[in-house]
């Protein structure tokens, strides 16, 4: 995998399969090794919690970066910051203060097709080409924690949808560089995160596909939640033939594990990505699973077993 | 084997016009809305269901993969399959946001040529689907226009998938920011008072530098358009909530047995009942374990008598298993007995059983639809 390599990482998935949770796991495990990572997620304008910050003890995080461990900062991308940061770009300044004053601007900017989706993008898009004093990029590696709902394809693609647009002017120009991050497999890729179960395993499948026609790279895809076997396939032949007579508790469970076999086997066969299985963690055994979750990722990202 | 259609959701099926499926994503929300429209159809309904983001498979199932321009009826052989028969019918849709909006385009803009200048303007062609909450406005729309057709006794409406249930029922609202007369009137150049002129000036100043007076030109067109529908569609959504508060028109919660589930469960029937006046039908818990609640603990005695050492062995590995999922059997329980309080007499808290390994797309929906339809066993 060339997870490190990159310097932007979507992490997309359905909604339940533990996106965020996977997502929280990636960044400690990348920030470990040393990289300056932003771990992010969309803003949603309509307030309520925040969801990545619960993995990390807040109720709710800002669009201005904190540090939350060391090399890990988090923050939301905010589609108002992005407008005001396109204004003080693009205007002279006296006319950036009038128009960041100006309710009309405002309810504009907040009102108007795809102009949220604009200012996420040049938020995000400054926080990439931001620099230390010594040129070196602040954020060595964002990592994004997608919504559940179709919004991925939709922040891939506004760059194509908005130069059909606006073919000129400094939106135009910022629509570029934006897809020279993503669009370009050296700089960005996605990754997408399932379960080991029927369902998701066809939706991630049909995920991957989808990102081929946005001409956003494919990454991998973790596979969470897999659960241990405690069966020898002998075990288990034996087991099925006592179980169909004699339905009893355990059965379930018995029959989860070897669906989820079933399902991890339909995945390696019909994607030609990384696949990174990371173990189920019981919330009763350990109420927070992202450090073991960390660890596997850890050594995936070293190349170790 | 046809069910006895006699549960407290088949009593529903029966008597409602609209049942609007709500929940966050990842519940199976499709999966459900799909099964209670295939159990209206073979209580003899003609059903239609609107879905908006199905799995490939559930749309292929249905018949709705090639996303068409209207209704699609089940293929004559599926309906049979599923114990369809007449007058009973079921024909399912794909939502597509862009189709409905255009319609509203044709059928509510001054003249056709209005209407063939807003469909032809770059600004709506690209970015209308991408407007908050316009998805689930014409969802909305589209849902009110079929049930004014008359074509269907009943509309199940699969809403889209979002992390709080409620955004849905928020959309008319939403999509109203955006739909507002005084946010449009900023945008066209012309009458009002000095401040006013003043923030039209500064507005055109910011967009033409951002992006050149040419897409500003394009802006203030599709403003002007669009504009001229605003007073149809506002009028519509008065009429839409109306609509909605009547008693034939029902909401119903779809969950999932997590622990977040009785939180969303109140929050949802406090919004719904409470606040907005609506007609709370109840919940249906999916993917719970609780149906598995009477099974018995592995013990040795269950195996018999001739099993090989083998099975003994696996049996012991099987008993730690059946610790994990006692505890997890009994939250279910517990959560599906906290549901049916919270349902009272009211509503129902319906518990759908689990579905067999490896069973096709339409097994799954009879089978789920056989459990709505049939008294709690």
């Amino acid at each position: 995998m060339h997870f490190l390599e990159r310097r932007i990482v979507l992490i997309t998935g359905k909604g339940g399969v533990g996106r965020t949770t996977v997502s929280a796991a990636l960044a400690r495990a990348a920030s470990a090794t040393g990289k300056r990572v932003l771990l992010t997620e969309l803003g949603d304008p309509e307030g309520g919690y925040s969801a990545i910050g619960r993995r990390f003890g807040r109720e709710h995080v800002a669009p201005e970066p904190v540090v939350v461990a060391p090399n890990l900062r988090l923050n939301h991308l905010w589609a108002r910051t992005g407008h005001e940061l396109f204004l003080g770009n693009a205007l002279p300044g006296a006319l950036v203060r009038a128009a960041v004053r100006s309710k009309a601007v405002d309810k504009f900017l907040t009102a108007a097709p795809s102009f949220h989706e604009m200012g996420i993008f040049y938020h995000l898009l400054t926080l990439l080409k931001a620099t230390r004093k010594d040129g070196a990029p602040e954020h060595e590696l964002i990592i994004i924690d997608m919504p559940a709902t179709g919004h991925t394809l939709a922040l891939t693609s506004l760059p194509d949808i908005l130069l059909r647009l606006i073919p000129g002017g400094p939106i135009a120009r910022a629509m570029r560089e934006g897809q020279g991050f993503l669009n370009d497999p050296r700089l960005g890729e996605a990754w997408v995160v399932t379960l080991p179960e029927q369902l998701p395993v066809t939706e991630a499948i049909e995920l991957l596909e989808g990102l081929r026609e946005t001409r956003m790279a494919a990454g991998g895809v973790v596979l969470n939640r897999y659960p241990a076997d405690p069966f020898t396939p002998h075990e288990r032949e034996a087991m099925a033939e006592v179980l169909r007579s004699t339905p009893m508790h355990g059965q379930l469970e018995f029959e989860r594990i070897g669906a989820a076999q079933h399902a991890a086997q339909r995945l390696l066969g019909a994607v030609h990505v990384p696949v990174i299985t990371l173990p189920e963690v019981y919330a009763a055994d350990d109420p927070d699973p992202v450090p073991t979750l960390t660890d596997v990722l850890a050594r995936a990202m070293r190349g170790t077993p | 084997m046809s069910p006895a259609f006699d549960s407290p959701i088949a009593e529903l099926l029966r008597t409602q016009r609209v049942v609007v499926c709500c929940g966050a994503g990842g519940v199976g929300k499709t999966t459900v809305s799909a099964s209670l429209a295939i159990g209206a159809a073979r209580m003899g309904r003609r059903v239609l269901v609107v879905t908006i983001d199905p799995s490939r498979r559930l749309a292929e199932t249905l018949g709705v993969s090639r996303n068409p321009t209207e209704p699609v009826p089940l293929p004559v052989e599926r309906q049979r399959l599923a114990g369809i028969e007449a007058p009973g019918s079921l024909s399912a849709w794909m939502l597509d946001p862009q189709l409905v909006s255009d319609n509203v385009v044709r059928g509510f803009s001054k003249s056709p040529e209005d209407a063939r200048k807003l469909l032809d303007n770059p600004i709506y062609k690209n970015v209308t689907a991408m407007i908050a909450g316009m998805q689930e406005y014409t969802a909305v729309e589209a849902l009110y226009q079929f049930v004014l057709d008359d074509t269907y006794d009943l509309v199940v409406l699969d809403t889209p998938p979002s992390r709080n249930a409620l955004r849905f029922l928020e959309a008319p609202s939403r999509a109203g920011a955006f739909l507002d007369r005084r946010v449009f009137n900023l945008f066209l150049p012309g009458e009002g008072g000095a401040i006013r002129r003043m923030a039209q000036r500064l507005l055109e100043r910011v967009m033409d530098t951002a992006f050149g007076a040419d897409t500003r030109k394009e802006l203030q067109q599709f403003f002007e358009l669009f504009g001229n529908l605003l007073g149809h569609l506002n009028h519509n959504q008065a009429e839409m909530r109306a609509f909605f508060a009547r008693p034939d028109v029902g909401f119903l919660l779809v969950t999932s047995p997590t622990q977040e589930a009785l939180t969303e469960a109140r929050y949802f029937e406090g919004k719904t009942r409470d606040e907005l006046g609506l007609n709370l039908l109840g919940y249906v818990l999916n993917r719970s374990l609780a149906w598995a609640r009477h099974r018995p603990f592995p013990r040795d005695e269950l195996l018999p008598a001739d099993a090989p050492a083998v099975a003994r062995e696996a049996l012991e590995k099987l008993r730690r298993l059946a610790g994990t999922e006692e505890a997890l059997v009994a939250q279910h329980t517990a959560l599906a007995a906290d549901l049916r309080q919270r349902a009272g007499g009211a509503g129902v808290a319906w518990i759908l059983p689990g579905l067999p390994e490896g069973a096709s797309e339409m097994d799954a929906l009879l089978t789920l639809s056989n459990a709505l339809l049939t008294k709690d066993a």
